[in-house]
């Protein structure tokens, strides 16, 4: 009978404690983390929808389908509905109610690309109170896509350089590592999306990742340690090397 | 098709020999704790115990006779996770038993705290296993230790909590991930230095790979002296 007590006192006492420590776990890192996984899948979900409205648009009207490559902005003018079509266009003329249906599709991608500017403006916002030297050099959505990778700002500053720059790679590196060497190693996992890739040459991609990587780990530290903020400088750094983006 | 008790305590099989399904006498009947199969004899709900999704029913199901968990244990359970099965655990140890199950992670400890809420006998701990220290007023002596969690130094940490909380005579449940030590070398070599690892602090009763079920796990059933 003393160890039903001893058990229901300590049910209780963990149940109240746990509660309320997971309670307290909610931090920026998740709300970040939870941003930019959102912008991946509306991203996944804007494109899978957007190449439909294409194939359903082109039934009517395929010259400006055909024309116009950028996603985005081939969904504005569906709605816009200021393109006259060709005189001898391939498409066949609708009625009013089965274009509706093609208008109504084009109206909620659309909505969707709102909502992406809107979180990219959010995260922007937090990343500059939380993390601004980090933010200098990588962006809104790299810097969060590394910090998703890494967990928190705290597990991404006690990173070392390499894993910041194989983050995002994780499938070649295990595939190089259990090839034992057959299969190359990985030179840069979501580096490989930022701007100063495009800059430079194939050769030395490897290269630009590293010095990134670098820049990113230092720039965690010191925003992590609340140092001075030192984003420009490092940003400077990396502009002499590889030349300036955006 | 039947349920019918096993040759281990508490834990209960279809007597359908086609394909050996485990079952757990329900705790609190009408609720499922994760969306499992439920099955009904005598008035007795009976829980479908997954080997695909928990080590522990892949260790019975490869042949393993004594898990050292019985009735009215106390279980100290490291790296629960959401809980799939501990819940089994809770189901075998009953009423008169209690399990405390731990993890790290806050996600999984959401699911967790919504299932002991319904079960009075599994405690939550938010904490790290790698530091007993840290948790030691929110548990007690236990009877078995059961530890499946993802770590390079899990036998480090088994060892540790074995020593901190295990009584003497107690069974210590250890499953081993080999990928979770070194992705790059042999599962077998793995197990093998892990064995040698356990050998000189506990007598190791049985050893098995969790093959087909999990991939590259096996399982230590030990006894502490």
């Amino acid at each position: 009978m003393e160890r039903k007590k001893d058990f229901e006192a300590l049910y209780r006492k963990n149940l109240e404690l746990t509660k309320k420590q997971v309670r307290e776990a909610v931090n920026e890192d998740l709300l970040i983390i939870q941003a930019i996984s959102s912008v991946g899948d509306i991203d996944k979900t804007a494109n899978l929808l957007s190449k439909r409205l294409r194939e359903w648009f082109a039934l009517y009207n395929p010259e400006l389908e055909h024309r116009v490559k950028e996603h985005e902005e081939f969904v504005k003018l569906v709605i816009a509905q200021n393109e006259k079509k060709a005189d001898d266009s391939m498409g066949k003329s609708f009625e009013k109610e089965d274009f509706g249906q093609i208008l109504s599709l084009a109206g909620h991608i659309n909505s969707l690309y709102e909502l992406r500017q809107q979180y990219f403006n959010y995260l922007e916002k937090i990343l500059k109170k939380y993390c601004p030297s980090v933010l200098a050099i990588t962006g809104p959505i790299i810097g969060a896509k590394l910090f998703g990778h890494a967990g928190s700002l705290r597990k991404l500053a006690v990173l070392p350089s390499s894993t910041i720059q194989l983050l995002g790679a994780e499938k070649a590196l295990f595939r190089h590592l259990q090839t034992r060497g057959r299969a190359k190693s990985p030179k840069h996992g979501i580096l490989s999306q930022h701007p100063v890739m495009g800059k430079v040459k194939f050769k030395e991609h490897g290269k630009a990742a590293r010095v990134l990587a670098d820049k990113i780990s230092l720039a965690a530290r010191i925003d992590y340690f609340k140092g001075q903020y030192a984003g420009d400088k490092l940003r400077k750094e990396i502009e002499e090397k590889f030349g300036k983006w955006e | 098709m039947g349920v019918r008790k096993s040759k281990i305590f508490e834990v209960y099989e279809s007597d359908d020999f086609r394909k050996r399904k485990l079952y757990t006498a329900n705790l609190v009947p009408g609720k499922k704790a994760y969306g499992e199969n439920i099955a009904v004899q005598d008035g007795i709900e009976y829980r479908e115990w997954d080997a695909g999704s928990s080590k522990l029913a892949s260790l019975i199901l490869n042949g393993c006779t004594n898990t050292g968990i019985r009735n009215g244990d106390v279980v100290l359970y490291l790296g629960s996770s959401t809980g799939t099965t501990v819940s089994h655990v809770s189901d075998i140890v009953g009423k008169e038993g209690f399990v405390f199950a731990l993890d790290v992670a806050p996600r999984v400890m959401r699911d967790l705290v919504f299932m002991c809420e319904d079960r009075k006998n599994i405690a939550p701990i938010l904490a790290d296993a790698n530091k007993p220290d840290s948790f030691k007023d929110r548990v007690m002596e236990a009877d078995v230790l059961y530890q499946d969690i993802a770590q390079k130094n899990q036998v480090e940490i088994f060892l540790k909590n074995v020593k901190a909380f295990l009584k003497k005579g107690g069974y210590a449940l250890l499953a081993v991930k080999a990928r979770n030590i070194d992705v790059t070398r042999n599962p077998k070599d793995i197990f093998r230095q892990v064995r040698a690892e356990l050998e000189s602090h506990l007598t190791i009763i049985d050893f098995r790979t969790l093959d087909p079920y999990q991939r590259d796990h096996c399982m230590f059933v030990c006894k502490r002296q």
